[in-house]
């Protein structure tokens, strides 16, 4: 049993038209025990950033602390928002310090970036433990369920998808890969970035 | 007499005063003045900008940033806004020093920082100076206007000795006698936020050594709760805003420049 | 600018938060004592229950992890209390408690030690409950249980739960949950504490 197993727990992101979608389950448990139906791996960096943490729960909360404590002093010095690709590097970089040690966490991130020329870039990257960046054009995906979730998504996404029909992409996605994981599931929380607005919507699944 | 022991920090001199911190609160009633109001819903805080002229490069105030022209009126955290009076200088190194403190309470309790507790972190840093090792204390008295759910809205004032006390109505800097004096007949308990800001407005224009109350000598910021979250919410004024909330509290000059186009 | 966690929608409404924990400390397979407070008051209305992990041999545990932790948290609360004249608010008391078991699990020599904490807002007048491991994993959630006799009571509290019951009826709820554990498991124990929190503080009832 991996340590990376011991909570459970899947992340996905999925690049539309003009959006970005990222969603994820809502299990937390104890091995095989289920502890928490309401356990929140989905996280607001910006208005138009989210962070998504599958991996190791305590180091979930760990992580999310750090990256807010340096967030925070980063948009108050700045006096600005961070850019979605600044905080991928930002993550990659809090990552790679504990490379010898390192937070068992593999995180997924989605949000939309402005272009000097005023349109709104879709952006989506994942990173392993130590912070391998990824930089993907379609979907990413991490946690207990990814090798099913590779599986689906590689099935039902196609490009330019609306927020609407995004939304309809990446949950079902979702849902049919946590239902064929004994570690994810017991219901899914769904983030659709537009670039006016956040569009959240939690979804019920198999409580078994 | 005092040359022998004003030299350093750490001397007392034999009437047992430190003359260092003396000197330093000294330097700050001449700084710019910055004027406090507590208010039952809310807390107003006000400053008057002594760098000042038309070759200033105020676009960050202008546009982006949290508004703020970054002189006296900072941000210290989501629930607390700062007011300095003082070296400049060495109020960027506090204002550094207050948003770390209240990230670091943030990063181990996930709560932010209760208002006395960073005014209390400060002090206890700047006490330090007054004590060790040859250094100067810094040179800088803060207001600190905050919320936080155990005694709501909350004003304080901290000096470069390392005191500190909560406050209804105070001012710190040029004039701050009378602005005291103005604020202490003025205030009533239980004022609103809305009242608090014409009171600040008109003890600032009155304070000031300028005739003419502008954004360019003014810094502003209100700190209320936001009505459907419940949560603080800081504003600090920028320029353009600060000029309509002049001229809707009627403390602009424009009969002058109605006389200047008839002349 | 700066998020929390989203506030869950099934917190108990009625204001009050139940916990108990048996009263025996053995040591391998034998009962050292029947009359052991595994339920400390950190604060007038924060309860922390606490236990090792169960199934870890004891090469890998000093017995008396648990308990020197406990004082460790219980005198820090404290001394937050007195610096500050008004106590951690439950919330915070947690993320901190969390915090020391994530940095002492990455130690030299950790902590193994489960918790379960329990306290009642008086800011927002609201009882909260946070399942805590020796990993430093916490979850806010509206029932918890620790060691093998979670198995039975998650599940009669799966069934069972009601967020509106009144304490007369959570107190029944936790009888049946206890009864099952004396009935189910192999090594039950006999003896039971249990401490009630809400508006007035803390108080230890009889079941």
């Amino acid at each position: 049993m991996s340590i990376m197993d011991q909570n459970g727990g899947s992340v996905i992101a999925m690049v539309g038209k003009e959006c970005v979608a990222i969603a994820s389950d809502l299990r937390m448990g104890n091995q095989a025990l289920g502890i928490s139906s309401n356990f929140q791996r989905i996280f607001p960096v910006t208005d138009r950033i989210f962070l998504g943490m599958p991996g190791l729960a305590t180091d979930v909360t760990t992580l999310h602390e750090r990256l807010r404590f340096r967030l925070n002093m980063y948009t108050i010095k700045e006096e600005r928002e961070i850019a979605p690709e600044t905080f991928a590097h930002l993550v990659s970089s809090t990552l790679y310090e504990h490379r010898f040690g390192p937070y068992f966490i593999e995180p997924v991130m989605a949000g939309i970036s402005k272009t000097p020329t005023g349109k709104y870039k879709p952006f989506i990257a994942a990173t392993d433990l130590i912070g391998c960046l990824n930089f993907a054009k379609d979907f990413v995906v991490a946690g207990t369920a990814s090798s099913k979730l590779y599986g689906v998504a590689e099935g039902l996404w196609e490009p330019d998808l609306e927020p609407e029909d995004l939304f309809e992409t990446i949950s079902q996605t979702l849902m049919n890969a946590v239902d064929r994981d004994a570690f994810s599931g017991w219901g899914c929380i769904v983030h659709v970035i537009t670039k006016d607005k956040v569009i959240t919507r939690t979804l019920k699944g198999r409580m078994d | 007499m005092a040359r022998r022991y004003d030299s350093r920090t750490t001397i007392f001199s034999p009437e047992g005063r430190l003359y260092q911190i003396e000197y330093a609160m000294e330097a700050i009633s001449h700084a710019g003045t910055v004027l406090g109001v507590l208010a039952k819903d809310g807390v107003v805080l006000a400053a008057e900008k002594k760098v000042t002229g038309k070759l200033l490069d105020l676009s960050s105030a202008k546009e982006g940033g949290y508004g703020g022209s970054g002189e006296k009126i900072y941000l210290l955290n989501s629930n607390v806004i700062g007011g300095v009076a003082g070296l400049t200088a060495d109020a960027n190194s506090l204002v550094n020093y207050a948003r770390t403190a209240a990230q670091r309470h943030l990063l181990a309790y996930n709560e932010d920082i209760p208002v006395e507790l960073l005014a209390q972190r400060l002090c206890d840093m700047k006490q330090g100076y007054t004590q060790f090792g040859g250094l100067r204390p810094f040179g800088v008295s803060l207001l600190y206007a905050g919320y936080d759910p155990h005694y709501q809205f909350q004003l304080y004032h901290s000096d470069p000795s390392g005191n500190y006390s909560g406050w209804k109505a105070t001012c710190i800097g040029a004039n701050n006698g009378t602005a005291q004096s103005l604020l202490k007949q003025e205030y009533k308990d239980d004022i609103s936020v809305k009242d608090a800001i014409g009171l600040v407005l008109r003890t600032m224009s009155k304070t000031m050594d300028s005739t003419t109350l502008s954004s360019e000598k003014l810094e502003f910021a209100v700190l209320t709760l936001d009505p459907e979250t419940k949560q603080p919410r800081a504003k600090i004024y920028r320029p353009a805003e600060i000029d309509a909330l002049l001229a809707s509290e009627g403390l602009t000059k424009k009969d002058d420049d109605a006389e200047m186009k008839t002349a | 600018m700066q998020y929390s966690f989203i506030e869950p929608p099934w917190r108990p409404r009625k204001g009050y938060l139940i916990m108990a924990a048996d009263t025996t400390a053995a040591r391998s397979i034998v009962k050292m004592k029947v009359d052991e407070d595994k339920i400390k008051t950190l604060s007038p209305h924060l309860l922390m229950a606490y236990s090792g992990e169960p199934g870890k041999s004891l090469s890998l545990k000093d017995p008396r992890d648990t308990v020197q932790f406990a004082e460790y948290v219980e005198r820090n609360i404290r001394l937050y209390q007195i610096r500050n004249l008004y106590p951690l608010r439950p919330a915070a008391a947690a993320s901190w408690i969390r915090r020391a078991l994530a940095d002492s699990i990455r130690s030299r020599k950790p902590y193994v030690v489960n918790l379960l904490l329990g306290g009642y807002d008086t800011a927002t007048h609201e009882p909260h409950l946070y399942w805590v491991d020796y990993l430093g994993t916490m979850t806010e959630v509206p029932f918890a249980a620790h060691g093998y006799g979670a198995y039975f009571a998650l599940s009669l509290l799966d069934r069972y739960h009601n967020p509106e019951a009144t304490l007369e009826e959570g107190l029944e709820t936790l009888k049946r949950c206890l009864d099952e554990v004396s009935k189910r498991l192999v090594v039950s124990p006999s003896k039971y504490k249990v401490k009630i929190v809400d508006k007035d503080g803390v108080r230890e009832i009889e079941l």
